[in-house]
């Protein structure tokens, strides 16, 4: 049986933005968390984030106007939104490199977005028409690790078949992906109830084969953006002659996918042998600090609409690089030269970073372009360096002019153009990363 | 606005279908200077002398009044052509109309119609968005599998759907196997078989399913224009049943639906189509044979049944082959939307463009070959 997703529940509010409705605001939080099941430390992250961000802001909001909160549970997250109007809103503060003084009231002041950035699982800026600023995050369930489960023997006897996992099946699935010892493991598999919750709210699918009584494989996939889903695995915990169960599990896989609203199919595990057939080559990215095979990041990617047109507008190297990575994959895409008129930008630019510690990695993205592009790249890299961080990436999606405007920053900066994703943002994402950690800033 | 709130669930999941760029658009994006049409089996013969001669000859004045809205001129020929009345006909615009008239007639959300996983989409697609379970059954050798759709029959199943030959495997059912089919399913349900390209089949033993309605008066036909007779631009297909069906599904159609040019070029079409059947079924066994030879000779693996198209399955994933190959003008149909990743289709055009065809894929294939995979 497929698993059909669960409905999900949410409560909303729409309140005004002034500082007297800030503890509604917070208990809002808190009640409805507890409403949806979630302990002491996941709702603490989420009302102290909506505390730090309504204070923040409130000071800069108009008398009269509203603030909208959403809070859903999405199973294994709870997810938050905050959407107000605003004409010049403040980002700063959720760089990573924002410096504290507490000679700085100003400094101090911008202490609460980064307390907010920091007591939740991820945040999200977007900003849209009309002024409208949303920020959108989440807090996932506190899950308890894999435990030891067997594997299968090396050969099990009787023809593979393909079995749609019920939340208990993957659950287990994760398990054995977690004692097989894999390299390519993602977190919500290291915590086997996460990827069954995941599954059974729609968040994530999958796909496994079976041997005899034994689980031996198995393809899971998930929205990487809007329009690009990312594929994890196969995982396969037995021999297997002739890529079999392999083939098995991609062709249904891809077969299943086929006829979803997505673009493209991206992996970015190791290498896959016998990869012509199901995926492009996009390229491959070496993380330093790192021994095993996580060391290596092989991108492949699958177009899953014939029609993939359309034109990219950017500047400098980029347009080169682009250039030649799209006459390589035979996209039809027009690379247009666009202008960046850094007078006319905010002074304040801002980036998000998500770190991996595991790989020693730092995944940086432009959410705000500004006129001090370069040195906040600098200051971040800065700051990750004096954090351990080895490998440095800056993914930059080809649709966001907020993005492309960071070509030049990041050329001066010494990044590097390595790779591009088709259809993996609103356009397509190029990688860039950062080829020498000693290199002058 | 809250739209979200407008749309029905079933709609809000629903992807619509993304067709193809125009030609030209798509030229100047793969910059190409020629763009071979291999991608939806179109007759490069045109329609039959008679239809072209109707179209050639269309009055622009006639443009400025309405067709008949139930296109009963054809409908009459058709009742001539196959013997029977014209109200077992109803014509619509291509057969895909007809395909979401009748499961507008007999479905309510809660209901199920079933059909094979990998076959023309519309079938699915159409129950989708109109908030009807689509349960598809595996193909068996690439054929429809009667016991697998008898198998997921439940109270609640009220059409099935036969895509024969299968559009893209090109497989078919015999008439016995139809019959068979029908006696287990029994009159409770509605048995649809689409015979878009029934015109090219030419094994006596492929049914004719006009003549067994009188036994299995829930069986219907959907046949097209598009195919045999080249009048996809036109946009005319039809649908053939018992008097009690037709006037059922008739309530869900809309009328004045095929204009009125598409009407008198599929009526023209019926004139004189023996020879222009012989010559397009020709072509397309010369065309397979031919493509065919080269596949073997490139160690590439074929399916391919009857109809006017080939199943080639492909060293890199079809969208990349795709891709490669409309930068050389030469466009195909990708399978991965047929749930085939790794194949592609390709329609048997006359041997001119097959010649180049294969030229353009032996050396894809070639280079393909000495990049080791599409590095």
């Amino acid at each position: 049986m497929r698993q059909q997703p669960v409905e999900q529940q949410g409560v909303r509010a729409r309140i005004p933005f002034s500082a007297p409705f800030l503890p509604l605001a917070m208990e809002f939080i808190e009640k409805g968390a507890h409403g949806f099941g979630y302990n002491d430390r996941e709702t603490g992250g989420m009302v102290l984030a909506m505390e730090e961000l309504f204070s923040f802001y409130v000071s800069q909001a108009a008398s009269k106007s509203a603030i909208e909160i959403e809070l859903e549970d999405q199973g294994y997250r709870l997810a938050l939104i905050l959407a107000f109007r605003m004409a010049d809103p403040d980002m700063r503060a959720f760089n990573l490199t924002w410096n504290l003084s507490p000679d700085s009231e100003e400094s101090l002041a911008m202490l609460g977005p980064m307390i907010a950035a920091r007591s939740v699982s991820s945040l999200r800026l977007d900003f849209g028409a009309n002024e409208q600023v949303v920020l959108r995050m989440t807090r996932d369930r506190d899950y308890a690790p894999a435990r030891a489960v067997p594997l299968p023997p090396s050969e099990v006897a009787g023809p593979l078949r393909l079995l749609d996992p019920s939340a208990d099946d993957l659950s287990h699935f994760a398990a054995m992906a977690a004692a097989s010892g894999t390299p390519f493991l993602p977190p919500f598999l290291s915590r086997p109830a996460m990827a069954a919750a995941m599954l059974s709210v729609g968040h994530l699918s999958a796909l496994l084969i079976a041997r005899g009584d034994w689980m031996v494989g198995g393809v899971l996939w998930r929205p990487l953006t809007d329009s690009c889903l990312e594929l994890y695995g196969p995982y396969m915990f037995t021999g297997d002659p002739d890529d079999q169960g392999l083939a098995l599990l991609l062709d249904e896989a891809v077969g299943r996918i086929s006829r979803s609203g997505y673009r493209g199919l991206v992996r970015r595990q190791g290498p896959l042998a016998g990869h012509e057939r199901f995926f492009d080559f996009l390229g491959e990215l070496a993380l330093r600090g790192l021994s095993n095979a996580a060391a290596r990041s092989t991108y492949y990617y699958r177009q899953l609409k014939e029609e993939s047109g359309g034109a990219v507008y950017c500047s400098g190297s980029l347009a080169a690089f682009l250039g030649e990575q799209y006459d390589r994959l035979c996209l039809p895409r027009q690379v247009r030269e666009s202008l960046i008129d850094l007078a006319r930008m905010r002074p304040a630019s801002v980036l998000s970073v998500e770190l991996e510690p595991a790989r020693s990695l730092a995944i940086i993205r432009p959410l705000c372009a500004g006129k001090d592009m370069a040195a906040n790249l600098t200051a971040h890299l800065d700051l990750l360096r004096g954090e351990g961080i080895d490998n440095f990436l800056v993914e930059i999606n080809t649709g966001r002019s907020e993005d492309t405007a960071f070509v030049t920053a990041l050329e001066e900066t010494g990044f590097l153009p390595r790779l591009v994703i088709p259809d993996a943002g609103q356009g397509d994402l190029v990688i860039y990363d950062h080829p020498d950690k000693d290199m002058a800033a | 606005m809250n739209l979200d709130a407008l749309i029905p669930d079933y709609v809000r999941r629903f992807q619509a279908y993304i067709p193809s760029k125009p030609d030209h658009l798509l030229m100047r994006e793969y910059g190409t200077t020629l763009l071979h049409r291999l991608n939806n089996n179109e007759n490069p013969l045109g329609p039959p002398p008679a239809a072209a001669r109707v179209i050639a000859a269309f009055p622009p004045e006639r443009a400025a009044i309405y067709p008949s809205g139930d296109s009963y001129d054809l409908r009459e020929a058709l009742g001539l052509r196959f013997g029977i009345t014209p109200d077992r006909f109803l014509v619509g615009n291509g057969s895909c109309e007809v395909i979401s008239s009748v499961i507008k007639a007999f479905c309510q959300p809660g209901d199920n119609i079933i059909t094979a996983d990998k076959t023309f989409a519309v079938y699915e697609w159409v129950a989708e968005f109109s908030g009807i379970e689509a349960r598809l059954v595996p193909l068996q050798d690439y054929a429809f599998d009667p016991q697998g759709m008898l198998d997921r029959i439940d109270r609640n199943t009220k059409i099935l759907f036969v895509c024969n030959p299968n559009n893209p495997t090109g497989a078919y059912w015999t008439r016995q196997v139809l019959i068979d089919f029908l006696e287990q399913v029994g009159q409770n349900r509605i048995v649809v078989v689409d015979e878009a390209y029934r015109e090219y089949v030419e094994d006596p033993e492929y049914p004719d399913t006009i003549s067994l309605m009188e036994r299995f008066p829930n069986l219907v036909a959907f046949r097209t224009f598009s195919k045999m007779y080249a009048l996809a631009g036109l946009r005319s297909g039809y649908l053939v049943g018992t008097e009690a069906v037709v006037e059922v599904v008739r309530r869900t159609s809309v009328a004045y639906s095929v204009n009125v040019q598409a009407q008198q070029a599929a009526l023209a079409a019926l004139v004189d189509d023996q020879e222009h059947i012989a010559a397009t079924r020709a072509l397309a066994r010369t065309g397979k044979a031919f493509l065919r030879g080269i596949c073997d000779t490139l160690c590439l693996e074929t399916v391919c049944g009857e109809g006017n198209y080939l199943m080639i399955r492909t060293p890199i994933n079809d969208m990349l082959m795709y891709r490669r190959l409309m930068k050389r003008g030469m466009m195909v149909r990708t399978m991965t939307g047929f749930r085939f990743p790794g194949w592609i289709r390709v329609t048997l055009r006359e041997m001119a463009v097959m010649e180049c065809f294969a030229e353009v894929l032996a050396e894809e294939i070639r280079a393909i070959r000495m990049q080791g995979g599409a590095r």
